[in-house]
C-alpha cells in the first residue's frame, strides 16, 4: 500500500478533499438554486442528489488518494466544478437528459478510476505508440464505414453498435496524443535535426515525418469525409503544437500555421457549409431565418445575462438550439452572467496551468509530450467552442470538456483527466516527493516470481 | 522543451483573455442593442408568462388587469383591459410582439414588480412564490372619464379634465379610439393585422388625441393675449376699442375681419365676451412680436408638455423673426388662426392656470404606486411648471371668463347644475379659406366653480361643418362641457 505518512502527498491529498468538497457544495447550490428558480420549490430529489454527488465524488478522490496520491490537487475538483455546473444546467434544460448524464457520469468516473488503476506505469503506454496509432486511426474512420456510422446535425460523426451509439472521435483524440507523444519523444531529436539535403535546405528524413503527415492527413479525411470541422480544427492544433514542442523548431511552427492557413482556405473554396460558418460568424444577423439562428439566440441569451445574469432557473436559454451541447455556454453566460461565463474561462485556464505544470514537472519525454498533447486537447477544444458561441472564430460544433451533454464526451474526458493525474503523480514519484513504492503489477508480478523462484531455484542460477 | 511549454502557456492566456474580452463587449458593451433588437423577444417572453398588477383609477376602478390563462395556452397570462376602449389613451396596451406604450410602458418595472425596492421587499417571495408586481394608481376618476366619453358620442375630438391647484388629470378622452383587449391578444399575427388596420382608420385612434396631437385654437387662444397685454400694462380692464368690422394691419392690404364682418367694439370684458376679433389682433400687433412671443413661452408654448406619459405633444405660436416679417399673422395669431397650434391638454392647463391664481402646474396622471403589500413605492408630488401671469391677471381674466358664461358665447350652454359658476371661454378655429365648405374646431375652455375652482375642463370637436360664427364654439363644445363638469362637481 501506499505510504499515508508521506507528508507532501498527504497535503495534496486533503487539498483536493476540501476543494472537492467545495465543488460539491457550489454544484448543490446551484442545483437548489435552479429549482427555486424554474418552480419556486427546493427540489423534490435533494436528497437522492446529494447522495450520488457525495458519492460520485468521494469514489474519484478516493481513487486518486489510493491509486495516484501524489498527484496535483487542483486537477479533479476543477474538472468536478465544470461537471456539476454542466449537470446542473442540463437538469435546467431537460429532465430525462439529466438522469442520461448522471448515467454518463458514473461511467466517467469508473473510467477514470480505472485508467488509474490499469495504468501505474505511465511510460510503458509509449512502448503501444502504434498501437494507439491503429486505435486512433480506426475509431477515427469507423463513423465511415457503411452500416455502422451514421449522421447527426450535419456531421457523421457517430457510431452504433448495437443499442450503443457513441462518438468515437472523443476517444480518437486520447489515442493519437498517446501516438505523438510515443513517436515523437523518440524520433524528436531525428526530426529536428534534418539530415535529408534537399537543394540549400535540411528537412527531415522523410521517413520521420512521414507517421506525423499521416496523423495529419487524418485530420483532413474527418474534415472532409465527416463534415466535422471542430475536431479537424483541434487535431490539427494537438499536431502542431506536439512537434513544436517536441522539436523547438520554430520552423515547424511556421510550416503548420502555413499548411493550416493553406487548409482552410482550400476549405473555404471547395465546401459550402465552410463557407457558410464563415458567413454567419461575420454577421448571424442577415441569416436570422436560416443558419444565424443559433448565434443570434444566444447573443440574445449572452446579452439577457449581462454582469450578473437572470439568476439560474430564471434565464431563457431553451430558446437556444443545442443550448445542452455545443451552445451550454450561452446558457450558462444568460443564467449566471459575466461571472459565471468569467469563472468557468477561469476553471478552464487552472486546468490549463495545472495540465502544463505537470508537463514542465516531469522529465520524462514521453510523459513532457504527453501532458502537453493531453492539456491542448482541453484547452483548445474549450477554447474552439467557447470562441465558436461568443463569435470570437468561426462556429464549430463540438462539445464543451466537463461540461456539455454527452456520455462519449464525458467519458473520453475522465479518462484524460486520469492519464493527466497519473503523469503528474509519476513526476511526483521521480522527484522524489513520494516514495517510487512497487505499484500492484509489480507486486503481483514480484510475488509470482518470487514463488517461482522458491520452486524452482534453478532457474534464477541458470540466470546469473 | 520547458521553454517552449512556457510560452504555449502565455499563447493559451492571450487566447482565453480573447474570450474574456469578448464576452464583456457582449454581456457588457452589446446588451442595451441586443435587448432592444425586435426580434429579441425573450422580455416580453418573460413578461407575458410573469404575473403583473394592476392599472387602477384614483376611486379603485380597475383599467388593466392580468388574468391567468387556463392550462395549455401559449402564456400563463393574459392582460385584459375590463373598461374596453374607455382608458385606452392612459393605460396603453401591453402587446406580445409590439411592445407596450402609455402606463403600461413607463410603469413597466412597477407592474412587472422589478424595480430594486420590490426586488430587496421581494426577496421573501423566492421561498413562499408570492409575486412581486406593483399597482398603478392613477388620477383619473372613473366617473368623470365616463362622462366625457357619453357627452361626447361619437364626435371627433378630445375632453380633458384637471385639478387646477395639482395639476392631476381627472379624466382623457378622445374619439376615435380603439379597444385595447383587441391588440393584447397572444395571437401576434392577428395583433399586427389589427394593428395595421387601426393605422388606417381616419382619425388617428392610436394616438392619443387629446395630449399626442394639436389643432388650431380659435378664440380660446384670446385668453393667452390677454393675459399678455394685462401683464404688460399694454391694457387694463378699462381699454376700449372703437367699433369697427375689420381692421387692417401694417405690411399688408388684406384686412383682418370679426366673424362674419360684424361690427364689434367697447371695453375688455365686452370684446371678451362677444370674442371680437379685431381688438386682439391690434393688442397682439401693439405688443409685438417679441412681447408676445415671450408671453407664449412663459404658457410653455414650443415645449413639450411635461406629461408623465410618453410622447406628449408641444403647442406652437411662431418666433419673433417669423413675425417681425409677418405682423399681420402676428394678428390672426392673437386670436388663436393661423399658424397657432395648441395641444389640448395644454388648453386646459392654460384654463387651470387662470384659475389657480396664475401658476401652471405639471400635469400627471400616475398618481400613486404600491408594491404587492400596499406600500407606498411612489408618490407623485405636484410641482409648478410655469407662472404665465399675475395674480391680479388671473383675477380678472375670471371675471371676463364668467362674463362670457353669464352673457358672452358661452351664455347659451354652460349654465352648471345646482346654480354653480362656471367661467369659460369659446373658440371657433376656422380652417377652410374664404369659399369653400366652412370647416373648424369648436373650443371652450372653462373652470368651476369661478370663486374656488374645482376642475378646470377643455373640450374640443374636431372639423365641424357647422356654420361658423363667433357662437360655434359655444354651441357645439359647451354642452359636452357642461354635462362633465356637472358630472365632476356633484360627486
Amino acid at each position: 500500500m501506499t505510504d499515508t505518512n508521506n507528508v507532501i502527498a498527504a497535503r495534496r491529498r486533503s487539498t483536493e478533499f476540501r476543494l472537492v468538497l467545495m465543488a460539491g457544495i457550489i454544484t448543490a447550490g446551484a442545483y437548489t438554486l435552479a429549482s427555486l428558480g424554474q418552480n419556486s420549490v427546493i427540489p423534490p430529489r435533494i436528497l437522492p442528489f446529494l447522495a450520488v454527488l457525495l458519492l460520485v465524488l468521494m469514489s474519484a478522490h478516493i481513487g486518486v488518494r489510493w491509486l495516484a496520491h501524489g498527484a496535483d490537487s487542483t486537477l479533479l475538483p476543477v474538472a468536478t466544478l465544470l461537471n456539476g455546473i454542466g449537470y446542473v444546467m442540463i437538469a435546467r434544460l431537460s429532465e430525462r437528459l439529466a438522469g442520461l448524464q448522471t448515467t454518463w457520469t458514473f461511467v466517467g468516473v469508473a473510467a477514470f478510476i480505472a485508467v488509474l488503476f490499469v495504468i501505474q506505469r505511465v511510460n510503458d503506454l509509449s512502448r503501444y505508440k502504434w498501437t494507439f496509432f491503429f486505435i486512433g486511426a480506426g475509431l477515427l474512420l469507423l463513423p465511415m464505414v457503411p452500416g455502422l456510422g451514421f449522421s447527426s446535425g450535419g456531421a457523421r460523426i457517430w457510431v452504433s453498435i448495437g443499442p450503443i451509439n457513441f462518438q468515437p472521435g472523443e476517444f480518437a483524440k486520447i489515442a493519437l496524443a498517446l501516438f505523438f507523444a510515443g513517436y515523437l519523444a523518440d524520433n524528436r531529436e531525428l526530426i529536428a535535426a534534418g539530415t535529408w539535403k534537399v537543394g540549400r535546405f535540411y528537412l527531415p528524413e522523410p521517413r520521420h515525418l512521414l507517421p506525423l503527415l499521416a496523423a495529419w492527413g487524418f485530420s483532413v479525411v474527418v474534415m472532409v469525409g465527416q463534415k466535422d470541422l471542430g475536431s479537424s480544427l483541434l487535431f490539427f492544433t494537438l499536431f502542431i503544437v506536439m512537434v513544436w514542442v517536441a522539436t523547438e523548431k520554430t520552423s515547424f511552427l511556421v510550416i503548420g500555421l502555413g499548411l493550416f492557413v493553406a487548409g482552410a482556405t482550400a476549405a473555404y473554396f471547395m465546401f459550402d457549409h465552410v463557407q457558410t460558418r464563415v458567413a454567419i460568424w461575420l454577421d448571424p444577423w442577415s441569416r436570422y431565418q436560416g443558419k444565424g439562428y443559433q448565434i443570434a439566440q444566444a447573443m440574445y441569451a449572452l446579452g439577457s445575462g449581462g454582469v450578473s445574469g437572470t439568476g439560474l432557473g430564471l434565464g431563457d436559454p431553451t430558446r437556444i438550439p443545442e443550448a445542452k451541447n455545443d451552445f451550454i455556454f450561452a446558457a450558462i453566460g444568460e443564467e449566471l452572467g459575466l461571472f459565471g461565463a468569467t469563472a468557468i474561462l477561469i476553471a478552464f485556464l487552472l486546468m490549463i496551468g495545472a495540465g502544463l505544470r505537470t508537463a514542465m514537472r516531469t522529465t520524462r519525454p514521453f510523459e513532457k509530450l504527453l501532458a502537453v498533447g493531453l492539456t491542448t486537447i482541453l484547452g483548445i477544444q474549450a477554447f474552439i467552442i467557447i470562441g465558436g458561441v461568443i463569435r470570437v472564430v468561426p462556429l464549430t460544433g463540438i462539445t464543451l470538456p466537463f461540461v456539455s451533454y454527452g456520455g462519449s464526451s464525458l467519458v473520453a474526458n475522465y479518462v484524460l483527466l486520469a492519464l493527466l493525474i497519473r503523469v503528474s503523480d509519476s513526476s511526483a514519484r521521480r522527484l522524489g516527493e513520494i516514495p517510487d513504492a512497487a505499484t500492484f503489477g509489480e507486486r503481483f508480478a514480484a510475488r509470482l516470481a518470487q514463488r517461482r523462484v522458491k520452486r524452482h531455484p534453478e532457474e534464477l542460477e541458470a540466470m546469473s | 522543451m520547458n521553454q517552449r511549454i512556457r510560452r504555449f502557456a502565455v499563447v493559451l492566456i492571450v487566447l482565453y483573455v480573447i474570450l474574456f474580452a469578448q464576452l464583456n463587449f457582449i454581456q457588457v458593451g452589446q446588451k442595451s442593442t441586443l435587448d432592444a433588437d425586435a426580434r429579441n423577444t425573450r422580455q416580453t417572453v418573460r413578461d407575458f408568462n410573469d404575473p403583473r398588477g394592476d392599472i387602477r383609477t384614483s376611486d379603485g376602478i380597475v383599467m388593466a388587469t392580468s388574468v391567468r390563462n387556463t392550462a395549455g395556452s401559449e402564456f400563463d397570462w393574459q392582460r385584459t383591459y375590463p373598461e374596453g376602449d374607455l382608458y385606452s389613451a392612459i393605460t396603453g396596451y401591453f402587446t406580445f410582439g409590439y411592445g407596450a406604450t402609455q402606463i403600461e410602458k413607463v410603469q413597466n418595472d412597477v407592474l412587472a414588480g422589478r424595480t430594486v425596492e420590490q426586488q430587496i421587499k421581494g426577496f421573501r417571495s423566492l421561498f413562499n412564490g408570492q409575486d412581486t408586481t406593483g399597482t398603478v394608481e392613477t388620477t383619473i376618476d372613473a366617473n368623470i372619464q365616463q362622462a366625457a366619453k357619453d357627452a361626447l358620442g361619437n364626435r371627433e375630438g378630445s375632453v380633458v379634465v384637471i385639478e387646477p391647484a395639482t395639476g392631476a388629470v381627472k379624466a382623457m378622452w378622445s374619439w376615435p379610439t380603439y379597444d385595447t383587449n383587441l391588440v393584447a391578444v397572444q395571437d401576434s399575427k392577428l395583433a399586427g393585422d389589427i394593428f395595421n388596420y387601426l393605422d388606417e382608420v381616419p382619425g388617428k385612434p392610436l394616438l392619443a388625441n387629446a395630449y399626442q396631437e394639436r389643432y388650431m385654437p380659435g378664440s380660446t387662444f384670446k385668453v393667452i393675449t390677454t393675459a399678455a397685454a394685462l401683464d404688460d400694462g399694454l391694457i387694463t380692464r378699462e381699454s376700449t376699442w372703437a367699433d369697427e368690422s375689420e381692421f387692417l394691419p401694417p405690411q399688408t392690404t388684406d384686412p383682418i375681419q370679426n366673424y362674419g364682418n360684424k361690427v364689434c367694439g367697447g371695453d375688455l370684458p365686452e370684446v371678451f365676451r362677444r370674442s371680437c376679433n379685431t381688438p386682439f389682433a391690434r393688442t397682439a400687433i401693439e405688443l409685438g412680436p417679441e412681447k408676445m412671443v415671450a408671453a407664449t413661452k412663459k404658457f410653455g408654448i414650443g415645449e413639450t408638455i411635461p406629461f408623465d406619459l410618453p410622447h406628449s405633444a408641444s403647442s406652437q405660436f411662431g418666433d419673433v423673426d417669423y413675425f417681425t416679417q409677418n405682423l399681420p399673422l402676428l394678428g390672426i395669431g392673437g386670436f388663436g388662426q393661423g399658424n397657432t397650434q395648441m395641444v389640448p391638454l395644454h388648453m386646459a392647463m392654460v384654463a387651470a392656470s387662470i384659475a389657480h391664481g396664475g401658476v401652471m402646474m405639471k400635469p400627471y396622471v400616475i398618481g400613486t404606486t404600491y408594491d404587492h403589500d400596499g406600500g407606498v413605492l411612489q408618490r407623485t408630488v405636484p410641482t409648478v411648471w410655469k407662472t404665465p401671469m399675475s395674480p391680479a391677471t388671473s383675477t380678472l381674466l375670471t371675471e371676463l371668463m364668467v362674463g362670457v358664461v353669464n352673457e358672452g358665447t358661452a351664455k347659451c350652454c354652460m349654465h352648471l347644475a345646482n346654480g354653480i359658476q362656471a367661467a369659460a371661454k369659446t373658440g371657433t378655429a376656422q380652417l377652410n379659406a374664404a369659399g369653400e365648405p366652412e370647416r373648424s374646431h369648436a373650443w371652450i375652455i372653462a373652470f368651476a366653480p369661478a370663486e374656488a375652482p374645482k376642475y378646470a375642463i377643455v373640450v374640443m370637436l374636431k372639423g365641424t361643418t357647422a356654420e361658423i360664427s363667433e357662437g360655434t364654439g359655444g354651441t357645439l363644445a359647451g354642452p359636452v362641457a357642461k354635462k362633465v363638469l356637472d358630472v365632476a362637481l356633484a360627486q
